[in-house]
């Protein structure tokens, strides 16, 4: 599914530049579940948003579905983004002025869908986290895990080949965690390679390979048993 | 895709009350200004188009440069010009003149006077009026014909079916009507009540002035064969006139005409937009109507960038919803659409509150400017322009927003905290806010300007007392002239009534008469020309002239009056056969007179004798008595020409008396009875001195006030937009000023804060809007002969009150973040 060879990034600001990505080598099969964990400036974040092709390497390559993408524009990696790729944030990012509805189709206007698959669509996602009775409200309306499980249904409602999750529990009570994680891996279970970054051991248990960051490089992958 | 855009656009449209209301209400207005004056520049350019050979109509306009004194342009010719044009020029069709006449007509007991129009009959042809009865090329053709307009017809038949009916014109001479045409339109310089033929039988006697080639007192029109070149006939005007108008013999040395009057064809079409002296109605120069689209312009940009502003400084709150689009798919250009498209709805929601505007002040606005301004819906072209005009400013203003938003990076927004928002756009933020307050300040500027010049010309020491001044006209017509001195002895018996005098010319009017004047010994061929006007024994004193040398005229003296054969006076041409006549008499000369005739001091001119050409062969011999101070007869545009007054026994055309102080009304009661008695079947004709010379200051006291109004309204619109921004920085600071409280800042340091933030663009703006203002002011001010100086105080003074506006607006809302509790702006995050 993903390969990356030698990735770097390197963040410059005036005068100091700091090395978020130092030389990381990972590959990732499709139908994979991999959580990265590390501590907090390791580079867990800076590695998901090159995986999710929301930034590029400084050098290195990326290899997505035998393609190098690292030095494409942002155009064509929007594409690629928009086919392949679905996203599930730790502070949800719902936006607060359309309802549940509208949020998860949100993700089905960039796609050219007729009106009548997009509804039949985002029902379908919703019942599969089970929020469906709750399409009509606005994000404020509801709790901390119902949003996630809306966010979760945007990420899925396209139906991307890759979740990426960036600390998916991180704003949630345990209850609630452990919900969205049974989820995952129920999606996972269906085909969809998912890469979670968490702080959460517990959490990290869900998937079937750990890769431990530690200043931008990789230091331990440990296969869990099956 | 677009119900979503819409959804969202409506939604934060209900949400952000403040944001919205702050654009929508500033687009309105700026685009209601936009269209106030569109309207106006529309309707301006329209001006005669609908001749149908308004594009082949020329009107000649002549330069005269008298010796001595600076061009005139006037948009008026010599009664021989058309005729002796048309002869040599093939490529006329037809030409035609029209004179003035003011007259009393009659009909049954209905009596008023009328200024009406001698036209020669090809003028008929030449325009084609909409007529409602008779025939209209053939109307002039009858010398007892008459030509009314629709609302004349009604004024004195009470009905516009009036073909064949009579009206008694000057002294009973009867004329009837050959034709009714429809009132004027608008966009017409046209002024026309009445038009008789030129050889009517109640005409003027155009007779002894047919061959002047020395008087501009008729408007003349040529209509040109398709396709004339009107450069290339212009280019040979100048030697035609040389060739063609005479040098006039005077007395005292020859006239050249052909070096004194040059003159020009304009098109129909820019008469309006070109005005000169001797209009018929005032017009409206290109660079008022250019001034004024600039002004809409500016008000509009200043709406634009509110919304500009205000959409970039909410950034923060629209990063998420760009980021997560992007990141479910959505390219930089959708997200660019989306919200250049949420900005064009606003502009239209702008621009059907703007409509909503107009409607409420058309009316007004239109009477203000006394142009019949509508707005027609049904009209393709003015909708077609308002929506691409609010289309425009919906893309201009939403432009730099969707690109700025669109080019968010959603990995760092999304993370959570809003640091994907660059500060770079802060300072855009504010190089615009200076932009706004310099357009604001540039405009109090030229609003102080505008005004005080027109201040200083309404209130500027003319070199006479204004105040309780009234004017007589039309007392030089047979009917009252024989018993004129007996009348003005009376008003000078009267009690209430200070002094009066006759006099042939009123300030403020824009006709003069020029003679050739010479020392004795002096060179025949050097023309010096001097304006002249015969006046009352009294003339200073009524006038209120300061007398610098000499003495004035005195009644006493056997020698100072002129005394006029009686041919002379009763305005007859010189019986054949009699001898040339030489009329002596005494002089005042203004001290440009003084200068002009090249005399060292005032004292050194007086008891000098000079010569002057009078009318009809006579010549003048003038003793100098005295020398009084320059004063203004025209507008203060004009120089003051070099002038000598003298007395005569000859009538005089109009008086001008002097009320005493606080009597007004019992003096006008006076004057109205001493009238009616004396010529009870004549209206009186009197207005006050200061009213007339409102009307030369007329166009410019619009301008004035439109320019007030705007600029008024440019800050008003910049205000608003400061104030939004005021309110989402300091919600963008609550943390900040939070902290600032804990750590022991009070409301005032809080307030001052936030209020220096906005201080710092204004302060800059007047960097920027001075030295244009002063530009721009210094150029218009030098299209006066007198003028004010450009006052630093204003400038200072408009920079100030923007800064206290901008303090007052941005300071109440300070006030009330800073009192907030600063718990509540710590959990804010």
């Amino acid at each position: 599914m993903l390969k990356l060879v030698n990735l770097v990034k390197a963040y410059r600001t005036e005068e100091v530049e700091t090395t978020a990505l130092n030389g990381v080598n990972i590959h990732v099969q499709t139908g994979e579940f991999v959580a990265v964990m590390g501590p907090s400036g390791c580079g867990k974040s800076s590695l998901l948003n090159i995986v999710g092709m929301l930034d590029t390497p400084t050098s290195g390559e990326y290899w997505f579905n035998g393609e190098e993408v690292s030095r494409y524009g942002e155009r064509k990696l929007a594409d690629i983004r928009k086919k392949n790729i679905g996203f599930i944030f730790q502070s949800f990012n719902l936006i607060d002025e359309l309802t549940v509805f509208e949020n998860v189709e949100l993700a089905l206007l960039y796609h050219d869908i007729p009106a009548r698959e997009r509804k039949a669509r985002v029902k379908e996602a919703l019942e599969k986290v089970k929020i469906s009775h709750r399409e009509g409200h606005l994000p404020q309306q509801l709790s901390g895990g119902q949003q996630q499980r809306v966010a979760i249904a945007r990420a899925v409602v396209a139906r991307p080949r890759m979740l990426l999750a960036d600390e998916p529990t991180g704003n949630l009570d345990s209850a609630n965690g452990d919900e969205v994680m049974h989820m995952l891996t129920g999606l996972n279970a269906e085909g969809t390679t998912i890469v979670m970054v968490t702080h959460s051991m517990p959490h990290a248990q869900y998937a079937r390979r750990i890769i431990n960051l530690f200043d931008g490089q990789v230091v331990a992958e440990n296969l869990r048993a099956a | 895709m677009f119900r979503s855009y819409l959804t969202v656009a409506l939604r934060n449209l209900v949400k952000h009350k403040l944001y919205s209301a702050i654009n929508i209400i500033g687009l309105a207005v700026g685009l209601a200004a936009c269209i106030l004056i569109l309207l106006f520049v529309r309707h301006e350019l329209t001006y005669d188009r609908f001749f149908s050979k308004a594009d082949r109509i020329a009107q000649v306009t002549i330069y005269a440069t008298l010796p001595g004194r600076s061009t005139d342009h006037a948009s008026a010719a010599m009664l021989p010009f058309a005729a002796a044009f048309k002869q040599d020029h093939p490529e006329v069709e037809a030409a035609a003149r029209l004179v003035r006449q003011r007259s009393i007509v009659q009909q049954g007991d209905v009596q008023f006077f009328e200024d009406m129009l001698l036209a020669d009959t090809d003028f008929l042809r030449i325009f084609d009026f909409p007529f409602v009865a008779g025939t209209r090329e053939t109307a002039l053709d009858d010398p007892s014909g008459v030509v009314l307009t629709e609302t004349l017809a009604r004024k004195y038949f009470q009905s516009t079916d009036v073909l064949g009916r009579t009206l008694s014109v000057d002294n009973n001479k009867s004329v009837h009507v050959t034709g009714v045409m429809k009132d004027l339109p608008g966009n017409t310089q046209f002024k026309i009540d009445i038009l008789l033929p030129v050889n009517s039988v109640s005409g003027r006697n155009l007779q002894a002035q047919e061959q002047n080639w020395g008087a501009i007192c008729c408007w003349t029109y040529v209509q040109l064969k398709p396709g004339t070149d009107l450069a290339a006939l212009n280019a040979g005007l100048d030697a035609w006139m040389k060739k063609t108008a005479p040098t006039f013999n005077s007395p005292t040395g020859p006239i050249v005409l052909g070096d004194i009057f040059r003159p020009e064809l304009r098109p129909l079409t820019s008469v309006h937009t070109q005005p000169l002296l001797s209009d018929m109605r005032p017009g409206t120069s290109l660079a008022e109507i250019y001034t004024f689209s600039a002004v809409a312009l500016l008000v509009l940009a200043i709406a634009s960038i509110n919304f500009m502003n205000l959409a970039t400084a909410r950034a923060t709150q629209r990063a998420r919803e760009v980021s997560v689009r992007k990141v479910v798919g959505a390219s930089r250009g959708q997200i660019v659409m989306q919200f250049i498209g949420e900005s064009v709805l606003l502009t239209l929601v702008g621009l059907v509150l703007a409509l909503a505007l107009v409607e409420l002040v058309l009316p007004g606005y239109a009477a203000f400017l006394g142009k019949p301004l509508t707005f027609d819906y049904s009209d393709p072209s003015l909708l077609g322009l308002l929506l691409a005009l609010a289309v425009l400013v919906g893309v201009a203003g939403g432009a730099y927003p969707a690109f700025f938003l669109s080019g968010f990076n959603p990995a760092r927004v999304l993370k959570g905290a809003s640091s994907g928002v660059g500060g770079g756009s802060g300072r855009l933020r504010t190089a615009l806010v200076v932009v706004q307050f310099a357009i604001s300040i540039g405009l109090m500027v030229a609003t102080a300007v505008v005004h005080g010049q027109l201040l200083f010309a309404q209130t500027k020491d003319l070199g006479y007392d204004r105040e309780n001044l009234l004017v007589l006209d039309g007392i030089g017509r047979r009917e009252i002239r024989d018993r004129q001195g007996a009348f003005l002895d009376a008003l000078r018996a009267d009690p209430h009534v200070a002094a009066a005098a006759e006099t042939d010319l009123v300030p403020g009017d824009g006709n003069e008469n020029n003679t050739n004047v010479r020392l004795p010994g002096g060179d025949p061929s050097q023309m010096i020309i001097l304006r002249n006007d015969s006046v009352g024994f009294d003339y200073v004193r009524t006038m209120g002239l300061r007398l610098v040398a000499g003495r004035d005229f005195d009644r006493n003296r056997g020698g100072d009056r002129m005394v006029t054969p009686d041919w002379l006076r009763n305005g007859e041409q010189r019986p054949a056969g009699s001898d040339r006549v030489t009329l002596t008499g005494a002089a005042l000369l203004n001290v440009a007179g003084v200068q002009r005739l090249g005399f060292a001091t005032a004292e050194a001119a007086i008891g000098q004798v000079f010569e002057a050409g009078g009318g009809d062969g006579t010549s003048l011999r003038l003793t100098i008595v005295g020398v009084v101070d320059d004063f203004h007869y025209r507008s203060i545009h004009e120089e003051i020409a070099p002038s000598y007054f003298f007395v005569s026994d000859a009538p005089s055309d109009s008086a001008v008396v002097r009320i005493k102080a606080g009597q007004v009304r019992e003096a006008l009661a006076d004057i109205d009875r001493l009238w009616r008695e004396m010529y009870p079947d004549m209206p009186i004709q009197r207005q006050f001195l200061d009213e007339r010379l409102q009307d030369l200051y007329a166009r410019e006291q619009k301008t004035s006030q439109m320019f007030a109004a705007f600029s008024g309204l440019a800050i008003i619109i910049a205000c608003l937009g400061l104030f939004g921004l005021a309110s989402f920085t300091a919600a963008r600071r609550t943390k900040e000023i939070g902290l600032r409280k804990v750590l022991g800042a009070g409301v005032p340091d809080i307030v001052r804060l936030l209020v220096w933030q906005f201080s710092k663009p204004v302060l800059l703006a007047n960097l920027i809007a001075w030295p244009l203002a002063w530009w721009g002011l210094e150029h218009w001010l030098r299209s006066f002969a007198y003028r004010i100086d450009l006052d630093p105080v204003l400038f200072v003074g408009a920079g100030a009150a923007a800064l206290g506006i901008a303090w007052l607006t941005v300071g109440l809302h300070a006030a009330r973040v800073a009192q907030a509790r600063p718990v509540t702006a710590l959990r804010y995050e």
